[in-house]
């Protein structure tokens, strides 16, 4: 036991005595200025009982299309909180006839918060009960009526993949999102989503001053309060009218149709279909229209273009001639027999054109499509070398795009075809079905409309966007967002233009000619993707014009069939629109539907016979 | 065996416990929800802890020498418990429910940790500027620090960093060692803001310079403190924003992006509008309207100071100084090393309390959910404080030399 000298003892008590009574002493200042300098003001205040903190929500903003056309804005909606401190059963037993909801269900919602903070009970109150609610508003101490304002979306606007939609504040984002709380309106999917913190703006505070019965007072001290600062507005790199009319071509289809701007990476159009309407998930969202929308076949919620992974099919036999012409593992003149099948060990696998292309070269074997000549060369190429060409070519990474969710695809490696099988798993048969855009491998089509800017840009690629700027109102600013640019390595401008001619070719007479636009030259690569799920799926990838490329396109239509007979069509009426800003019209013969030529035989019957032949002279010189 | 109790010690308790609950019953007075009676259960837990305390004084203090280390053990794996059992309340776990209790272990932890920390240091050859007696008291204190953080309850933790300075300070630690734990705390503080973090490196320079220590300590001192400035900012920014998000919700539970805390508001126009002499009790409107939150927890100074006004005020801030000016004295009267330390591991405990929840009331400290002792509502914090005075009576009644 150790004992402590006595004159350390008394200096230490001296210091500590000192830090206690210096410490005491600014506390008790700090009470005489509130309770003897400011006693007056703060009994003032006390006379008015209670000050009530509201929040104040900034109005969102609104999403316009590159010309400034409004597509997503805002109209006001009716909310009804409580103040739970404040809340009587009788109170809450009234206020659940009104709105029509169970008082066990406030009651749910208003646990474990705070109580002297209004907690938002119900949205999007149609006009009676908001009328009912003011009626009785004097047996409704602790209820508040107060204005929002909810998602609106002009007439003819879908893209819900597109925008998303704006949902109230999960317990999870509120505890892993600095700046948002329980109540609040934020994006939960899409551009609304993404650009959550532009759009949103910046909730204010106003500091009221309420009597006991929760009357408004007015302003209780003004340099308390925080204005709310209203959200930006976007917008957005895509064209409503092209929009719309790339929509009003795939109605009644499932896929997809993305267009960029080849020089800039903006999208053009962007439709994933089937879709559903954006207004069924603005205000409160029913449980049963989510319900039905989750649990329909056709996948309504999915993002087509972002989200789903495809086989890309023959449009990829493009990566394959790519990887043999710079690693000079073959020249264009490479040639080879397709007999309309080809045998791989005990497999046979079939050509397309069952009758066999021939002897074709490079050039002809991208023109026709031929299954037989990229077999063998994928043989030639070998997996390792197809997987880096692959993945120069962005392929099995996600592209970037200013959209959540998006995924990254796949392309199947040595190291992945290992894990998956085993070492000795697998064969030459796997590779082969990869050269030609089958198997493992999976692409979203955003990651096909970028593989058709690179070729276009002879590897230049811009990083696809929807958003160009943002606009702030309050400052008259225009911010606009960087385009991200970036150039595949290591692939000659040779190559790209032997690709490039292959590609011309397949319009001019190759097998994507429905693809061809009047007057400008398109060049593309037809897929047609088998797949376990039904169907062929259709693929088109294309760019234009040839020379001076400003739309990259890649169109899917689900289980359509052959690319060349669905996908590229839609294509070309894309991008005639893109260039013309309509539809040409076109001097085929039409079907003879009103039988205008019978109709006039019978008005003017005339008698063959009667008429004398025209006496035709012939000059003697001949 | 009365005749050499500390009266006055016994008295200002007994006087505050009087005041808390007085307050008590007008703080709930018009009770309409939970409509407990607040009152008569807070006399209940006061008299059940006045026993204890007068108990506690009786038992020979070898006893609570001996049994320091096994109590020490005994609360952390209380507090272990709690991570893994406990009951959740306002957020954090912080409760063990035993049948009919709600044990709070922290309040526990308190005194055990102040006992363990003493009698290590009272040992015959701990000498506390040597490394590794002053490391195991800083580990004694860090551990229930940290569990009690990961509860989390930031109010209760800091108790225990502010437990350690004053403690090893009393123990004989030097002040160039004070320093040194010291700066790199401030330094985390002030290091972002560039100016603040040059004035403070200044100072530590300059005190530096003057201490007269070897080149080779100097030089780690001030590298410590540069290497701290200019990692806190770098480490902060690499934080995701909700691990931000927690860490200042939990050095500020009222941190609010909004605005100004509601609580403290309200607090302060009770207390303010208390004036001198005081609404008179039961006629705070404040109080009565239920405007003021958690108004007989932690809010109860607020309940005062309307209704008692700034006479209430000082009355209750004088009893609670004579308290710990006592309490200090006591402690430099004993020359024993234990029973002088764990004395002044007690009255920091009480100032730190007293200090954080007074000054939260008028928004002077954050809001971190400290009673007020023996004012209060609350079971375990008053036996935990009537446990803690007990072993003080039961020092000043058997070490003093007179």
């Amino acid at each position: 036991m150790t004992e402590l000298s006595r004159r350390a003892l008394k200096q230490r008590k001296y210091v500590y005595t000192a830090i206690v009574l210096i410490l005491f002493f600014i506390l008790y200042i700090g009470f005489f200025r509130i309770q003897v300098s400011g006693a007056e003001h703060y009994y003032e205040m006390s006379l008015d009982n209670s000050i009530r903190q509201l929040k104040e929500y900034p109005v969102r903003g609104t999403i316009r299309d590159i010309n400034g056309r409004i597509l997503v804005d805002n109209r006001p909606s009716f909310i009804v909180s409580v103040i739970p401190r404040q809340l009587s059963p009788e109170t809450l037993q009234i206020l659940a006839g009104i709105i029509a909801d169970d008082p066990e269900s406030i009651r749910e919602k208003i646990k474990g918060k705070y109580s002297f903070r209004p907690v938002i009970v119900k949205r999007d109150l149609d006009y009676p009960t908001v009328v009912m609610l003011e009626e009785r508003r004097l047996d409704l101490p602790g209820v508040l009526l107060e204005v929002e304002s909810k998602r609106f979306y002009a007439d003819d606007v879908n893209s819900p993949h597109l925008f998303g939609y704006v949902g109230e504040v999960s317990q999870n984002e509120a505890e892993s999102r600095l700046e948002v709380e329980p109540g609040e309106m934020i994006g939960k999917s899409g551009i609304e989503l993404k650009y959550d913190s532009n759009l949103r703006g910046t909730k204010g505070l106003r500091f009221v001053r309420v009597d006991a019965e929760g009357r408004d007072l007015g302003i209780f001290d003004a340099e308390r309060n925080i204005n709310a600062v209203p959200g930006m507005d976007l917008y957005l790199t895509l064209d409503f009218n092209f929009q719309q009319f790339a929509e009003s071509l795939m109605v009644d289809k499932r896929g997809a149709i993305i267009a960029l701007d080849a020089r800039n990476g903006g999208i053009l159009t962007f439709v994933s279909k089937p879709d559903y309407d954006p207004r069924l998930l603005t205000g409160k969202i029913s449980a049963d229209v989510w319900n039905s929308l989750q649990s329909d076949t056709s996948k309504p919620l999915y993002n087509r273009i972002i989200q789903s992974r495809y086989p890309p099919g023959s449009t990829f036999k493009l990566v394959a001639v790519i990887a043999a012409l710079q690693e000079k593992i073959i020249t264009p003149a490479w040639k080879s027999y397709c007999p309309g099948y080809f045998r791989l060990g005990r497999k046979t696998i079939h050509c397309w054109n069952a009758k066999g292309h021939g002897e074709i070269n490079l050039l002809q074997a991208i023109k026709g499509s031929c299954n037989v000549y990229f077999y063998k060369l994928g043989l030639e190429i070998g997996l390792e070398t197809w997987a880096e060409y692959s993945k120069k070519m962005l392929f099995g990474e996600s592209t970037g795009i200013d959209l959540p969710n998006e995924s990254d695809g796949l392309v199947p490696t040595v190291a992945y075809f290992n894990r998956v099988y085993g070492p000795n798993g697998w064969t030459k048969g796997n590779l082969a079905n990869l050269a030609i855009g089958q198997g493992e491998l999976l692409t979203t089509p955003l990651q096909m409309a970028q593989f058709a800017m690179i070729l276009a840009n002879n590897g230049v690629v811009h990083r696809p966007h929807i958003a160009a700027y943002m606009y702030d109102r309050r400052t008259s600013r225009k911010n606009e967002f960087p385009v991200h640019t970036d150039y595949v390595e290591g692939i000659s401008e040779d190559v790209y233009d032997l690709v490039r001619t292959g590609m011309r070719m397949v319009i001019d007479g190759g097998t994507g000619w429905r693809g061809s636009v009047p007057g400008v030259k398109v060049a593309g690569k037809t897929g047609t993707a088998q797949n376990p799920h039904g169907d062929d799926h259709a693929w088109f990838i294309a760019f234009a014009p040839y020379e001076n490329p400003t739309i990259a396109i890649a169109v899917i239509i689900e289980n359509g069939g052959g690319g060349g007979a669905v996908a590229a069509p839609i294509a070309e009426q894309c991008m005639e629109y893109y260039f013309y800003g309509k539809i040409l019209p076109r001097y085929a013969p039409k079907k003879d539907t009103l039988k205008v030529a019978d109709s006039l035989e019978s008005i003017i019957s005339i008698d063959l016979n009667t008429i004398e032949p025209i006496q035709i002279s012939v000059p003697d010189t001949l | 065996m009365f005749i050499k109790y500390d009266i006055i010690t016994a008295a200002v308790i007994i006087s505050l416990i009087a005041i808390g609950t007085v307050a008590i019953f007008s703080a709930t007075y018009v009770a309409d929800i939970d409509s407990g009676n607040y009152f008569v259960r807070q006399i209940l837990w006061a008299t059940t802890g006045l026993v204890l305390m007068f108990f506690i004084s009786m038992v020979p203090m070898r006893l609570i020498n001996r049994f320091g280390y096994w109590l020490y053990g005994f609360s952390i794996f209380l507090l272990l418990l709690v991570l893994l059992f406990g009951k959740v309340g306002q957020g954090a776990e912080r409760w063990l429910v035993v049948g009919p209790l709600h044990i709070q272990p922290s309040e526990l932890s308190k005194l055990a940790t102040v006992l363990a920390v003493s009698k290590y240091l009272s040992d015959k050859y701990a000498d506390v500027n040597q490394l590794k007696y002053f490391s195991i008291s800083v580990l004694l204190i860090l551990i229930p620090f940290l569990l009690i953080a990961r509860q989390p309850d930031l109010g209760t933790a800091l108790v225990f960093l502010a437990l350690s300075i004053p403690l090893l300070y009393w123990a004989g630690l030097n002040w160039f060692a004070i320093f040194t734990i010291l700066t790199p705390v401030l330094t985390m503080i002030l290091s972002f803001n560039f100016w603040t973090f040059l004035l403070l490196m200044i100072s530590i320079t300059l005190v530096l310079v003057f201490s007269r220590r070897k080149p080779a300590v100097l030089v780690a001192v001030f590298l410590l403190n540069i290497v701290v400035g200019i990692m806190t900012p770098y480490l902060w920014n690499q934080l995701r924003p909700y691990q931000q998000k927690r860490i200042l919700t939990f050095v500020n539970p009222e941190q609010d992006p909004k605005g100004a805390g509601y609580q403290i508001i309200q607090s302060q126009v009770a207390i303010g509008s208390g004036g001198v002499w005081g609404k008179g009790y039961l006629n705070g409107s404040q109080t009565h309207l239920r405007f003021l939150p958690a108004q007989h927890t932690d809010f109860i100074f607020s309940v005062i100071g309307e209704e008692f006004g700034f006479t209430g005020i000082s009355i209750v801030l004088l009893l609670f100084l004579i308290l710990i000016l006592r309490l200090i004295h006591i402690a430099s009267l004993i020359r024993e090393q234990f029973e002088s330390m764990t004395i002044i591991g007690i009255v920091t405990i009480i100032t730190f309390h007293v200090l954080v929840n007074i000054g939260m009331t008028i928004g002077m400290a954050p809001v971190t959910g400290l009673p007020l002792p023996f004012l209060s509502y609350g079971g375990s914090s008053l036996v935990a404080n009537l446990l803690m005075m007990g072993i003080v009576l039961n020092i000043s009644r058997n070490k003093i030399i007179r």
